[in-house]
């Protein structure tokens, strides 16, 4: 998988996957203060964070793979700065990249476009679903609340990870720091065009 | 027999199959046994302080009580299921109560195998067992170790992002909106430049000569020995042995893939 990977895109990888292995351990504070307000159910709300980084590494880089290989960094960043969680927490990094990389899978990395994205981000919430609802033991808890976990977190996928995701990266391709990435490229061919028409 | 100077691979492995076995059980007598087990296992084989066990046992136990009494709340009710209190919307019954204290009790369970890891394990090695046992691919490993040096690189760039905006008078935020435009205001920026530094440090990398190639020497060696393998068995021989008294005490409960 690693084969046609420059140094370049998998240092860059990790590096977006160690700021988003932070940014996710405080967003589990602000999971703990939802959760304490609305109970399980407050993880769900803000789910879509967590799966923030499979979505910009893959619409940056676009390679198979960004997507899983990002969040498993990420996970195991979080494990890494002792994140008391520990090693589960990299095989959930490994599910949720999982669910987005299928999305991306399935238009055979080619189409990078907003429903790609809100589609992966969405993936991931199936995946860690699944996976939660096994780990989580969610089968004690009544079928109508599991079912409303279930579309909170997918509505959240969709927004935090996936239209969130795209947001922050085409922010960060117009500062010019992602001209050697396909996304800046894109972006550069993009205002050239404007300009011309202007 | 060390927990800090065993193999991190194998006791990454040896946890994350105590975990999953853990997870079929579905009664409250396996997680407690196991929870009691490997705490003692933890004390008895790691060197680590309690104070620091406490500091980061303490927001699992807020989960497992966010646990029972969401699944309290909210309870499977199957057929047949004594009713021991009904008040407005709330029916706990007894088979739900066990239910959700199994609940509970398995998050504390999972808590106590993952503090077995994270409190007797230091970070760079783990990389470089997973490098050197695992064939995770040196590519990935060094990446990950060169993004995680960046961490205080990016919090000084915080510091001065934060400083060149208070100079400027910027820094001042009074509605929840302001905050949030705030956020991106320091996150856009300190990507920007880390991805710049990344890119610096990739060709620094392959400039000296890093071709990420697996057949390579390590400065520092991590070893596997029979005494990793006998933790594995050790932590799966505490689920075991938990699982039987609970079904001896006529507790035990498997998942059966209730949907």
């Amino acid at each position: 998988m690693l084969a046609n990977w420059k140094l370049r895109e998998v240092v860059v990888l990790s590096v977006l996957a160690v700021v988003f292995g932070v940014i996710y351990l405080l967003f589990l504070q602000i999971g703990n203060v939802l959760v304490g307000m609305f109970g399980l159910i407050g993880y769900d709300l803000i789910f879509g964070i967590w799966f923030i980084v499979s979505i910009i590494a893959a619409y940056i880089i676009r390679k198979p793979g960004a997507a899983v290989l990002s969040e498993t960094i990420a996970a195991t960043i979080e494990v890494m700065l002792g994140n008391a969680v520990g090693p589960r927490l990299i095989l959930a990094g490994i599910i949720q990249g999982l669910g987005a990389e299928a999305a991306f899978a399935a238009t055979k990395w080619k189409n990078y476009s907003t429903w790609v994205l809100v589609a992966a981000g969405m993936g991931s919430s199936i995946t860690s679903f699944i996976w939660g609802y096994f780990l989580g033991g969610f089968a004690a808890l009544s079928p109508g609340y599991v079912t409303a976990m279930f579309f909170v977190r997918l509505a959240s996928g969709a927004i935090l990870a996936g239209l969130l995701g795209k947001y922050i990266s085409d922010s960060l391709a117009k500062t010019g720091a992602l001209n050697s990435f396909p996304l800046g490229k894109e972006a550069r061919k993009a205002k050239q065009n404007d300009d011309i028409s202007a | 027999m060390l927990l800090n100077k065993m193999n991190p691979s194998i006791k990454a492995l040896s946890i994350l199959v105590s975990i999953l076995l853990l997870s079929i059980f579905f009664d409250p007598v396996t997680p407690l046994l196991s929870f009691v087990l490997t705490i003692a296992i933890t004390f008895i084989l790691g060197k680590i302080s309690f104070k620091n066990w406490i500091l980061l046992f303490s927001p699992f136990l807020f989960m497992a009580i966010v646990y029972v009494w969401s699944s309290l709340m909210f309870p499977r009710v199957d057929p047949g299921d004594s009713i021991i209190w009904e008040w407005w919307f709330i029916t706990i019954t007894a088979e739900g109560f066990q239910r959700s204290i199994s609940l509970g009790l398995r998050v504390l369970s999972f808590a106590s195998l993952s503090l077995l890891f994270a409190l007797t394990t230091n970070p760079i090695n783990f990389l470089l067992s997973l490098m050197q046992q695992c064939r995770l691919s040196p590519k990935i490993a060094y990446s990950i170790m060169a993004g995680y040096q960046f961490l205080p690189l990016i919090k000084d760039e915080f510091e001065i992002i934060r400083s060149a905006h208070r100079i400027r008078g910027a820094g001042r935020t009074e509605t929840f909106l302001d905050k949030i435009k705030q956020i991106k205001k320091y996150a856009i920026p300190l990507l920007a430049s880390g991805i710049r530094k990344a890119e610096r440090t990739a060709i620094a990398m392959e400039s000296k000569g890093f071709t990420g190639d697996r057949n390579r020497e390590f400065y520092k060696e991590i070893s596997v020995s029979k005494r990793d393998w006998l933790l594995l068995c050790l932590l799966i021989f505490i689920v075991l042995v938990s699982a039987f008294t609970s079904h001896k005490l006529g507790y035990l409960t498997l998942y059966k893939g209730e949907l």
